[in-house]
């Protein structure tokens, strides 16, 4: 599509459109120069998201109240048979920890692709037609904006039951705002080039200019914008069990344990350090590959390596 | 650009309406405040005189409209759970959110601004890798367990800050930087992405190529023009913070909005969650609407079509 | 000079205020939440009526067993059933000065009583009909029905307010600057921050022995022990029990644990049709929950099993009803017996609300499993699950905790199984019929026994999965002598000091 419109033009080429037509290029450079180190975290947690019931040693639901508060297994009083130990239910950390991958997972990705649909789509309708719409998705913005998230999360949570699936729809409707503004910002500059001009004199439909044209050249910015929010997903959700909103036990999260274990944590320091570090390698992981993605897919940056 | 300014401040008031609206009809939806205010053994008889004592045995949109009339003159009523104004209440809370707020942001500012800069600079070393990790650190925590952490060290452990509390300037340190830990990982990661992009720009490859000295390349050239969009994104991040720290606030027994809006949620005190929620987003538009002027003001590129 | 000596040993003995030590030190408690206003009338927490115990006094108050003990009452005296005559102690003044007499009893009273007021307790007084002033120092009270809980009563609440102070500077100064005559004088309140009293050295009984108290809000629990921990505050509220071996190792701290009048339970919604209408399916409910290694693991020891919801503290308790057993195999046998083999029951649970109720609800929940049932297990935030409560919508089972109010059962008893009361959810005549037989009736021994008949009707009937009593753990520094702890969630500072 775009390698059309550039050839159909004799005028000179804009960034926009070296972009579209290097993007091709790139993809298949991509798998070589990716972080192997974040890359290689992702992985681990798609694994142990989709294949918990194998790798898991213990069932992360079960409770043993005799073998509660158990420490790691290199501390005095841990056993092998609890690695990373127990927690005040006895149920094995590592266990929850890896089931916990789901959660995230879904929380994580789902939530972004909600959030990230929503607020991509409105920042496009805004930033191409302007005016009086544009206006109104900024306003709608700034009301989501000044709401604040807990109350939406109760009013939510408290109508259709705390779930993971609710906790997912209250992260869709209150994040997509991170998204439409930048999105926004991308699409009007994009709006006013040449070759969306062009399509339009030769007769593109709207809908066909936003969906065909304009957007899949913000997919980037969403793309990384998408990847940076993964873990700001897995805090929030840290944030709801914190507040008693979270997704609902036994099923083990790492936001839930990190809630659950901090009144535990100058007894039971593990209780609460493993599911932080799950956290934290997954928030550097996500970023990583985002910002390895910006740079990428950003041809300006293509000239410093 | 007067018209601009006068259309921005007239939507901004749809806006405040907006949220006023949304908040009441949620406040509603989420509980029975009687039922939180009465000791169980209270008698139906007591319950009864209760809900029409606060009005809410009338039809819902009979509430709002009585409601919205009485905003307009400034009156958002009495608080059903403390005896005293709503309004009033908010306003004994805001010196103390807004102090925490702003020493929050410019701590934030103060290590995230400089790190920023250096990452951009030296982009791609081991400086930039570390600036930008730490910077990572800061968005994967989540607020209530830095902040429990922050007190578990520095105030018990070390005994050098108190745990909790409001006073002198001791008493905001803790809370401060759990807040700034968000605030300035966006900010960090935004400002070097910001003078990434200054860097590449023509004019300062022309002034290199001049001669003029790296660091007043820096400074006059980069920072100038990336100032306008840290600005944007701090007063942003600001505005958002004021209203927003609701679990620092609580982790710190700090007085402020914050804990006020999550107390009054959790007792369903309606006057109160419309009072915090309407001021919190009164400082948020307002702030927005600064920022919109003074980048309209000072970047002529970016106009409506 | 040897006669003044006498004289002032005769005044020493005479006038013991004089002696005693000047109040001295700051003493500073920790509590979860703070105050909604300054007039006791409107409180309705134990955090709240520790700030009423130390401005304000009352006629009487409830020693550690629960006996009404006199304090500005000095004696009572039955007319007929349904009038009582108090006589009120002498010489007790206001912090402005003002004498305390009958009206002023009256006049707080009627406070109360006044659905203006919208006192949270108004319900337990409504059984007044008349307050009459004798004279100066003598009030009588008529109720609707003979009431054997009067004493008790005024133990509870009606803290006594000044009548003249209100009248003339106006309610609303009141509740800016409030008076009372209880040891210690308001000196400012800073919301959600601090609330700061200071000694009133003329209080009748003598002198507090401390000069300054602050109550601090702190509703984070690991906040508190912190500020504990640090030597900030003297006295905390409700320490986690995991956390109290931690703090008994530590110096200068003393963990006071006392049995509190919180008895928790789950709900059984009997009132919807269903397996949990039948007997047989609740008692399997009650044989299949391990209560003993949910109070030694859960809940690290603390708490006590209980055989209904009525613990020792309360008038009416039966000590000869033994606690349900842990059965699962019975449990099992009386599922299959009714026919439920496969039962499914959702279990609500608040999360925060009481001491570990998110994980003792879990591990229930995991207990149900072992025998066979599924839970569907809910975590609810805590309004919500009282709009539920109170809409008498909660779906199967619910964890609840009652507490303590007059050590006696009819309160305990009253709240679940009179029909009208917001959360009964089991309906039985035949037991309603004798919860109101020993409401009124004055005579103890027929109380004691209708009690009896009462508890084990109920524990036969299993309306409610009995689980346990709480055990309160109170953090106080070793600076502090004299302190209290009750199971009440009360505490009294007029005896207590604090060395520097």
């Amino acid at each position: 599509m775009f390698n059309k419109t550039s050839a159909d033009l004799s005028s000179v080429e804009s960034p926009e459109d070296s972009r579209g037509s290097e993007q091709r290029l790139k993809l298949r450079k991509l798998s070589r120069r990716i972080p192997k180190g974040a890359a290689s975290i992702i992985l681990v947690l798609l694994l142990c998201a989709f294949f918990s019931p194998w790798l898991a040693p213990h069932n992360p639901i079960e409770q043993n109240l005799g073998a509660a508060l158990k420490p790691p297994f290199w501390q005095g009083g841990g056993t092998m048979d609890h690695l990373l130990g127990t927690d005040n239910l006895g149920r094995d950390i590592l266990s929850r920890i890896i089931y916990g991958a789901r959660i995230s997972v879904i929380v994580g990705f789902v939530g972004v692709l909600l959030a990230g649909a929503v607020g991509t789509l409105l920042g496009i309708i805004a930033g191409y037609f302007g005016g009086k719409i544009d206006a109104v998705i900024m306003r709608l913005t700034d009301i989501m904006l000044s709401l604040p998230f807990i109350l939406i999360g109760i009013a939510i949570i408290g109508a259709i039951g705390p779930s993971l699936t609710n906790v997912v729809i209250v992260l869709g409707i209150t994040q997509w705002v991170g998204y439409t503004r930048i999105i926004r910002f991308e699409a009007m500059s994009l709006s006013k080039s040449e070759f969306i001009e062009m399509a339009i004199i030769s007769g593109c439909k709207w809908w066909r200019v936003l969906l065909v044209h304009i957007l899949p050249n913000v997919l980037n910015s969403a793309v990384v914008l998408a990847t940076l929010d993964v873990g700001k997903m897995i805090i929030i959700e840290a944030a709801f069990s914190f507040l008693g909103l979270g997704v609902k036990p036994p099923t083990a999260t790492w936001g839930g344990m990190l809630a659950d274990g901090r009144l535990y944590m100058t007894v039971a320091w593990w209780t609460v350090t493993f599911p932080g570090l799950a956290i934290f390698a997954t928030v550097l992981a996500g970023n990583l590959i985002g910002d390895w993605l910006r740079d990428e897919l950003d041809p300006r940056h293509q000239l410093k390596v | 650009m007067g018209a601009y300014i006068v259309r921005r401040f007239l939507q901004s008031l749809i806006v405040i309406l907006g949220v006023i609206v949304i908040t009441f009809i949620i406040s509603r939806v989420i509980g029975d405040p009687v039922a939180l205010l009465l000791p169980p053994e209270a008698s139906p008889e007591q319950r009864a005189y209760l809900t029409k004592d606060l009005g809410l045995d009338r039809p819902l949109y009979l509430q709002l409209v009585v409601y919205v009339g009485k905003v307009m003159k400034g009156d958002f009523g009495h608080s059903f759970r403390h005896q005293e104004s709503a309004m009033k209440l908010v306003w004994e809370r805001l010196p103390a959110s807004l102090y925490l707020s702003f020493v929050a942001v410019l701590f934030a500012i103060g290590v995230a601004i400089p790190l920023g800069i250096i990452s951009a600079i030296k982009r791609g070393t081991i400086i930039d890798r570390i600036g930008m990790t730490l910077a990572l650190f800061g968005q994967s925590i989540p607020a209530f367990w830095a902040g429990i952490m922050l007190i578990f060290i520095f105030a018990v452990q070390l005994g050098w800050l108190p745990p909790s509390g409001y006073g002198g300037f001791k008493y905001v340190i803790l809370p401060a930087t759990t807040l700034a830990f968000f605030v300035s990982a966006a900010t960090a990661r935004l400002t070097r992405s910001n003078v990434l992009d200054a860097l590449d720009m023509d004019y300062v490859r022309y002034a290199r190529l001049k001669g003029v000295p790296e660091f007043v390349v820096i400074t006059r050239h980069v920072l100038r023009n990336t100032f306008i969009t840290i600005f944007n994104i701090v007063a942003l991040q600001l505005g958002l913070v004021i209203g927003g720290a609701v679990i620092t606030e609580f982790i710190f027994s700090w007085p402020g909005i914050g804990r006020l809006s999550l107390e009054s949620i959790y007792s369903r005190d309606y006057p109160v969650i419309q009072a915090t929620v309407v001021i919190a987003a009164l400082i948020f538009v307002v702030i927005n609407l600064l920022v919109d002027i003074v980048y309209i003001a000072t970047d002529p590129r970016v106009k409506k079509n | 000079m040897k006669k003044y000596l006498l004289a002032s040993i005769i005044v020493c003995f005479l006038f013991p205020g004089w002696v005693l030590a000047a109040p001295k030190g700051k003493l500073t408690i920790a509590q979860g939440t703070d105050l909604t206003s300054l007039d006791p009338a409107r409180h309705g927490t134990t955090s709240e009526m520790n700030y009423d115990n130390a401005v304000f006094d009352k006629l009487y108050i409830f020693d550690v067993q629960g006996n009404p003990v006199p304090r500005l009452a000095v004696s009572h005296k039955m007319i007929n059933p349904t009038t009582w005559e108090f006589k009120l102690r002498r010489g007790i003044k206001f912090h402005n000065g003002d004498p305390v007499t009958a009206t002023d009893v009256k006049f707080s009273i009627e406070h109360y009583l006044d659905p203006k007021t919208k006192s949270p307790f108004a319900s337990f007084f409504k059984i007044i009909k008349e307050v009459k002033i004798i004279d100066d120092y003598t009030i009588q009270v008529t109720t609707d029905k003979s009431d054997p809980l009067l004493q008790k009563r005024f133990a509870f609440q009606i803290f006594i307010l000044p009548s003249k102070y209100v009248k003339e500077k106006g309610y609303e100064h009141f509740l800016k600057q409030p008076i009372g005559c209880g040891p210690f004088k308001f000196v400012e309140w800073v919301r959600a921050d601090r609330l700061v009293l200071e000694a009133y050295e003329d209080y009748w009984a003598g002198p507090p022995l401390i000069k300054t108290v602050v109550f601090r809000p702190i509703p984070e629990d690991t906040t508190r022990l912190a500020e504990l921990q640090t030597g900030m505050v003297d006295i905390i509220v409700n320490i986690p029990p995991f956390l109290v071996n931690q703090l008994k190792g530590q110096p200068g701290i003393d963990v006071q644990s006392v049995p509190s009048g919180r008895v928790i339970l789950l709900y059984i919604n009997t009132l919807a049709p269903g397996p949990l209408q039948d007997k047989r399916v609740r008692q399997a409910l009650n044989y299949a929950v391990d209560k003993k290694t949910i109070i030694d693991k859960v809940l690290m020891g603390s708490g006590f099993q209980m055989a209904i919801n009525v613990p020792p503290y309360d008038f009416g308790y039966d000590p000869a009803l033994k606690p349900y057993s842990y059965d699962p195999e019975k449990a099992k046998k009386l599922l299959a017996e009714a026919g439920y083999k496969d039962l499914k029951v959702v279990l609500n649970s608040p999360s925060g609300r009481y001491v570990m109720d998110k994980q003792v609800a879990e591990a229930i929940a995991g207990m149900y499993e072992k025998v066979g049932i599924k839970v569907d297990f809910k975590i609810r935030e805590w309004g919500d699950y009282v709009k539920d409560l109170l809409g008498k919508k909660l779906v199967d089972t619910g964890l609840i905790g009652s507490g303590l109010v007059m050590y006696d059962a009819d309160g305990r008893l009253s709240l679940y199984f009179i029909k009208d009361s917001a959360f009964c959810y089991y309906a039985d005549p035949e037991i309603e019929k004798w919860i109101i037989e020993a409401r009124y009736s004055m005579e103890d021994k027929i109380r004691k026994e209708l009690y009896s008949r009462i508890s084990k009707k109920i524990f036969e009937e299993a309306p409610f999965v009995f689980l346990y009593q709480q055990q309160d753990h109170w953090g106080v520094s070793k600076k502090v002598k004299d302190f209290q702890a009750r199971g009440d969630e009360l505490f009294y500072l007029y005896r207590v000091s604090v060395e520097k």
